[in-house]
């Protein structure tokens, strides 16, 4: 657990101090809400609230991207991954506190962008705000947790930058479906559905495990 | 380099290449008369006999893809490269089966739905595991040192062995599927039993063949670097 605390502090603190992550997802999420404006007819506003939950988690999707990449691509400097490597305990600590951090900065990103899609579809949630935090939280686990690991494959590979996105996506579609549903649900002012909130747990739960027993077999070398 | 190969694996794909290769070429003759002879559908007509090759495709595909997430995992446990051969043999043989499955669905899809594609259940879930899969073989050709690619590849297959059931889950509930249920209910029609039958048992058999194939291939390709290297070491220490 020691290990988990130091790898997300030191990963906020670093984060804190050059806030590199935070600022080149939020340019690129909104360049994505003015990229998304022009491509639909009517424009990113009432006339095409319905497609507002999915823009909205294809805008994570393609955001999680960057804020993954650099999530492990600091450790490679000065072979800092030897040093994790040597952590005390289980090695799946370390993963659990960099996707932590990631899951804390990503959840940032989405929290402006929502507000700004709240803003310009003219959807008002009120006392729903609350929903939508935790179907941001729960649809963001699963996108830290199965990132970070992929993105430590990735990031040790060849065109690794072009790789994470081909390793990553398809196992997002099923985080894309089920939270852009719940999420859809609660702009339209009704409870999730039971089905959706049920699978972004699940997926939760099977990313995580499968993330935090794998990647011990990434960092041996 | 001629003697048989070190692994049980490898030994056996070689010992039934062979066999597997006559019995494909026996079943293969023996199905596309069949399959020829079929009575052709009443309500769709010829276009229906893609039936003794289309689904026989899906099964060996994912076949090949539950190979590929059990040996990576068998991988990491034992430490026995045998065990990457099969996976990696087992996922470039799956894509191969899942890329054609993915050609003659559409084709059939044309002449009976009356459109090319349709984001139906099933339809998504194969292009998912197809792209999943070919992710897979990506990682394997950018990652460097044999070592490396074989635990990188056996993570990643064991991950995209834990989507399919999400990914099932996730598409239903988006929406219904327009594939029939066919095979659940076992309402093949009258004439059809045999030619299906036989392209499954033709699909596999092709699918064992070019696993034994792949991993004979993969086995001679790795002592052959084996000997190289020890080669290059003697002339390092002459």
């Amino acid at each position: 657990m020691n290990v988990f605390r130091a790898i997300l502090w030191k990963d906020l603190l670093t984060e804190w101090r050059r806030r590199e992550r935070v600022l080149s997802m939020l340019v690129f999420t909104l360049l994505l809400v003015v990229i998304f404006h022009f491509a639909l007819p009517g424009g990113a506003g009432p006339a095409n609230r319905a497609a507002a939950p999915g823009l909205l988690w294809a805008a994570t999707l393609f955001a999680s991207i960057l804020g993954l990449g650099r999530s492990l691509s600091p450790e490679l400097e000065n072979d800092a991954l030897s040093g994790l490597a040597l952590v005390p305990g289980d090695r799946g600590y370390v993963l659990l506190g960099k996707a932590t951090a990631t899951w804390l900065i990503l959840l940032a990103v989405e929290g402006v962008l929502a507000g700004l899609f709240l803003a310009l579809f003219e959807i008002s949630i009120g006392a729903r705000a609350g929903a939508l935090l935790a179907v941001l939280g729960l649809g963001t686990g699963g996108i830290a947790s199965i990132g970070t690991l992929l993105a430590s494959l990735s990031s040790r590979s060849r065109f690794g930058e072009v790789l994470l996105p081909l390793l990553l996506f398809p196992l997002l579609v099923p985080i894309l479906i089920a939270a852009a549903d719940a999420t859809a649900a609660i702009l339209a002012g009704d409870p999730p559905s039971s089905g959706s909130v049920r699978l972004l747990v699940v997926i939760d739960v099977v990313y995580l495990v499968v993330s935090f027993v794998s990647f011990e077999y990434v960092l041996e070398e | 380099m001629q003697g048989p190969p070190a692994d049980p694996i490898a030994r056996a794909a070689r010992r039934a290449l062979p066999a597997t290769g006559i019995v494909l070429a026996g079943l293969t003759v023996v199905y596309a008369w069949v399959v020829w002879n079929a009575p052709p559908d009443r309500v769709q007509g010829v276009i229906q006999k893609i039936l003794y090759v289309h689904p026989p495709l899906a099964f060996a595909a994912y076949l090949g893809f539950l190979i590929t997430g059990v040996a990576g995992a068998l991988y990491l446990v034992r430490r026995d490269d045998a065990y990457d051969r099969l996976a990696s043999a087992a996922a470039e043989v799956g894509v191969l089966f899942a890329t054609l499955m993915l050609i003659t669905g559409p084709i059939w899809a044309r002449g009976t739905w009356g459109r090319w594609w349709s984001w139906d259940l099933r339809l998504t879930l194969t292009l998912l595991l197809w792209f999943v899969y070919v992710a897979y073989l990506l990682l394997r050709t950018f990652t460097e040192g044999s070592e490396r690619i074989a635990r990188f590849a056996a993570v990643y297959g064991i991950a995209g062995l834990a989507v399919i059931p999400l990914n099932y889950f996730a598409v239903q509930l988006s929406q219904g599927s327009i594939h029939p249920e066919n095979l659940e209910r076992g309402s093949l029609g009258p004439g059809m039993g045999l030619p299906f039958l036989l392209g499954v048992l033709t699909t596999l058999t092709a699918f064992l063949f070019l696993l034994a194939l792949r991993v004979d291939v993969g086995e001679l390709r790795a002592r052959a670097r084996a000997r190289l290297e020890r080669a290059w070491a003697r002339g390092e220490a002459a």
